[in-house]
């Protein structure tokens, strides 16, 4: 039994909670400090989106002149650098930052001051890095692993170069000191009766995610230093030492950060289809097994982005990477065996759950191909590693990404966004997905390389590059979609006050987030909304359970 | 054509499993959507695991893993190390911003000891500029040893064709071989990124009878030029 | 075992991690490699042993909290003179004179919850 952990605030001193915007910029609320995270890299989705829109007008064509090479460059490089350390990273850890200690029962993060400056370096940091656009040089060009010698002052003299190193640093440092504060969160801030094995699979990830981020980020400062140095005296890389050396020190951090933006979305889904399964996630021992095992193997495999420097263990490498097919086959026995044995309900959080298990497959088969040398040798750097990353990012990734913002925004903020706009955004978001990246599987097995800013008329790219570009103008109209059903809703909010729309569980959740208000008070867990008791990793699930048969279609909120 | 020969059979292989795993995937989950929906008056299930099944399954997992990395590594070696009769010919490859410097530096008998040139040659543009692109020689039938550095930043030579590609590193030369077995001019690109003109920076790769090699190295004795087509 | 749950993840993770490394050993690769991962290595076990000393210092499970402090306002401007600094790299160094007071200014508010305006 659990003792209801949430605190009595001390006699005379009543609960204060800031007002105004001005208190949410200093806000340790990790709920306020989860959603200004979660917002800034939802804003950058959509501009490092518009970024990949533009590169794919230049290159619906054979030599097109929309773009300049040197603005090019930027594009993609600026595109593939804020994806990465500014969307889906920060995204995914905030997150973390927002559920886990709901999720726990805990009234508030480990390390709030340290939390919310994890914020600002963030924020402050993708300002540093996109103001390389504002100089005479332009922003960084040398794609987003920014190999040297290229990325040295001697290739790539501008400020843009430099900004980008102190952007990428800051939201790093961010990144880690968010990272470990989620990760104290869920080991040494449960309350009695959250055992281990009882946290969610959601709260695993972001336990795997954590630890691989405490392994791996510093390695990104190190290579950052690296370059830095090298750019005061070009002579570093005069040595083929540091140019491999660097290699080394990035990928060291630059596979790992793949799963940091996977893990997070993976149990998000894991989530999405347990509740809409109507049953508790099914084969959660093997799952949170898998998902250390995943994250340590996933600590291995760096060098499968060296195969072709000639100077990399290849078959080590190889070997680990095919390893990993085992647990991410166990995810999938997992999640697969949820929806098998459920009862489903087609909601919009569940569509995109469910179109993320076969995308994400795409995405995970062609990487084992990848990760064999053999083929690797033709592929990389060519557009079927596009492909590849694209599917397990996109496809993959960012659906679980929507499957988290519709399932979570009622808790969130009260409001539930509008279904039948979810649902067309689902749709277009299918179509444009599959039709932008499928071809580029054909692209690179045919020779087109990576990176570049146009190609002739007679290399034969033509038709496969348009039917990319057209899948990346439904992309962009799904997006819209999506927009306008944030704006809209978070509209009605504004316009109708605190008249609030959505129950504290909508969806017939199972974990203790929807044992709360929606919005969750500041201390999360009251004596109105009180913690409930605490037996698996699904409590309200089996408080249901244990109440009787349920009624189907019970306490879903309004569509 | 060892590197396409090994990589065809392993990426039939691969993909034949990867496709049968996406079907079977597929195949279970729209079971899911169409049978088990709440419309279709499905009751979900309490069993928390099923640790049978699972045991059994990640042995299967184990095994393919196992099988995958046995075969593929033997097919690395087979492809990394396996050389036709005879001496090998060196080629030596600069690369540099934005082109390519193929030089011959004497047929086979052991690895010659000089390395290949740093500097790219002094023209006063690269060929590629104009769109002439350098054209690579090789005899068909005979192990072709290639030495490839860079004059500058990290470049990627690449024949499609082949199904191969290696990196020019500077300040290191990384060496590899392949055997041609058909005559014919198929086209190389740069697959790394290396700067403004990355785009543009291609090449031929061109096989030619032994006869007809050993005639164009004798008109080209010596050190080959960047641009020389046989 | 169960009493120290999270040291043992950490821990055990750490131990996973070394034993990945052990395995590359074998194959060979560049020395700054087992620099980098024995170093990561050995950082995981620091913090599993920080995990470890403050389970013994307090209750596995917390059940007391410390309601946290309202607000910090020092946050902010030292994230914006860190970027300062940044920009110093482009648009010269004298922004320093601007970015140390800030660094200042963050230090002086670090502990002043921000002002509350309503409760909840």
């Amino acid at each position: 039994m659990t003792s209801v952990a949430s605190p009595e605030p001390a006699a005379g001193r009543r609960e204060v909670r800031p007002g105004g915007w001005l208190a949410w910029l200093g806000a340790t609320d990790h709920k306020r400090i989860g959603l200004l995270t979660l917002g800034t890299s939802l804003v950058l989705l959509f501009l490092m989106g518009v970024l990949a829109l533009l590169m794919r007008s230049q290159l619906a064509q054979p030599d097109e002149h929309v773009f300049d090479p040197h603005t090019y460059n930027q594009l993609f490089t600026i595109h593939g650098s804020g994806m990465i350390y500014l969307v889906l990273t920060p995204f995914a850890i905030g997150l973390g930052v927002y559920l886990v200690p709901l999720q726990i029962g805990a009234p508030a993060i480990a390390l709030p001051r340290t939390t919310l400056l994890a914020y600002w370096l963030y924020a402050v940091g993708a300002v540093v890095m996109l103001s390389g656009f504002a100089t005479t040089g332009g922003a960084h060009a040398s794609g987003w692993f920014s190999y040297p010698p290229l990325a040295d002052s001697e290739y790539e003299p501008g400020a843009g170069s430099d900004l980008w190193i102190a952007g990428v640093v800051m939201s790093a440092v961010g990144m880690i000191l968010m990272g470990w504060a989620v990760l104290w969160t869920a080991l040494r801030k449960r309350p009695d009766g959250m055992t281990m094995l009882r946290m969610p699979v959601f709260t695993w990830s972001m336990v795997a995610t954590c630890l691989m981020v405490v392994g791996a980020f510093p390695s990104l400062l190190a290579a950052m230093a690296l370059l830095a140095v090298g750019r005061g005296d070009p002579s570093v890389f005069a040595s083929n030492v540091w140019n491999i050396g660097y290699q080394h020190l990035f990928w060291f951090y630059g596979h790992p950060v793949v799963y940091v933006m996977f893990f997070p979305y993976l149990g998000a889904v894991s989530e999405v289809l347990a509740v809409f399964s109507g049953r508790r996630f099914f084969g959660y021992k093997g799952t949170v097994l898998s998902l250390l095992a995943f994250a340590g193997l996933s600590m291995s495999v760096w060098g499968h982005h060296m195969f072709t420097t000639g100077q990399a263990a290849d078959d080590y490498y190889s070997l680990m990477s095919i390893v990993l097919l085992i647990p991410a086959g166990v995810e999938y026995f997992g999640m697969l065996g949820t929806i098998l044995s459920g009862r489903l309900r087609l909601r919009t959080p569940m569509l995109f759950a469910l179109a993320f298990i076969p995308q994400f497959l795409i995405g995970g088969l062609t990487g084992i191909m990848v990760g064999t040398p053999v083929v690797d040798y033709h592929v990389t750097d060519s557009y079927f590693v596009v492909a590849h990353l694209h599917y397990v990012l996109f496809a993959g990734s960012a659906f679980g990404l929507f499957a988290a913002v519709y399932f979570w925004f009622p808790k969130a903020t009260g409001m539930m966004l509008d279904e039948r706009l979810g649902k067309l955004h689902f749709w277009l978001a299918v179509a444009g997905a599959n039709l932008t990246f499928l071809p580029m599987f054909g692209l690179g097995y045919l020779g087109m390389p990576r990176r570049v800013s146009t190609y002739s008329p007679f290399d034969g790219f033509g038709r496969l590059n348009l039917l990319a570009s057209i899948g990346a103008g439904i992309l962009a109209l799904s997006m819209a979609v999506f927009a306008v059903n944030i704006i809209g809703t978070l509209n009605r909010r504004a316009l109708h006050g605190s008249e609030h729309q959505a129950p504290d569980d909508p969806w017939e959740g199972h974990t203790l987030e929807w044992a709360t208000s929606s919005p969750p008070p500041s201390l999360n867990f009251t004596p109105e909304h009180p913690l409930p008791p605490i037996g698996s990793f699904a409590p309200l699930l089996d408080l249901r359970e244990q109440a009787g048969p349920a009624v189907p279609g019970q306490a879903e909120g309004p569509a | 054509m060892t590197h396409r020969q090994v990589f065809g059979q392993v990426f039939t292989v691969e993909s034949a499993i990867a496709g049968a795993v996406f079907v079977a995937v597929l195949g279970l989950l729209l079971y899911s959507v169409v049978r088990r929906r709440a419309a279709a008056g499905a009751t979900p299930s309490q069993r928390a695991e099923l640790p049978g099944p699972e045991k059994f399954y990640v042995g299967v997992l184990i095994a393919v893993a196992a099988f995958l990395v046995a075969w593929t590594a033997w097919q690395n070696h087979r492809e990394t190390h396996e050389h036709a009769a005879g001496a090998p010919v060196v080629v030596d490859v600069t690369a540099y911003q934005w082109c390519w410097a193929f030089t011959y530096p004497g047929d086979g008998g052991g690895s010659p000891s000089a390395p290949p040139p740093t500097t790219p040659p002094t023209a006063p543009q690269s060929p590629c500029l104009a769109g002439h692109y350098p054209t690579l020689v090789v005899p068909t039938g005979r192990t072709v040893r290639v030495r490839i550095t860079s004059a500058d930043v990290i470049h990627s030579l690449w024949v499609p064709e082949l199904r191969y590609k290696m990196d020019a590193f500077p300040h290191h030369v990384n060496t590899f071989t392949l055997t041609v077995d058909r005559q014919g001019r198929w086209i190389g690109r740069c697959a790394e990124f290396c700067g403004e003109r990355h785009y543009a920076m291609h090449f031929w790769f061109k096989a030619v009878s032994p006869r007809q090699y050993a005639a164009w190295a004798h008109s080209h004795s010596g050190t080959g030029q960047a641009g020389a087509s046989a | 075992m169960r009493d120290h749950a999270a040291y043992w993840v950490v821990a055990g993770w750490g131990a996973w991690n070394a034993l990945l490394l052990a395995v590359l050993g074998i194959y060979g690769e560049n020395g700054l490699v087992f620099w980098l991962w024995g170093g990561v290595v050995a950082l995981l076990e620091v913090a599993a042993l920080a995990v470890l000393a403050s389970a013994r210092r307090g209750s596995e499970e917390q059940t007391a909290y410390q309601a946290p402090v309202a607000g910090t306002a020092g946050a902010l401007p030292a994230a914006v003179a860190v970027g300062l600094v940044a920009f110093g790299f482009a648009y010269g160094m004298w922004l320093l004179a601007v970015a140390v007071p800030l660094f200042g200014v963050a230090a002086a508010l670090r502990s002043r919850p921000v002002r509350a305006d309503r409760e909840d």
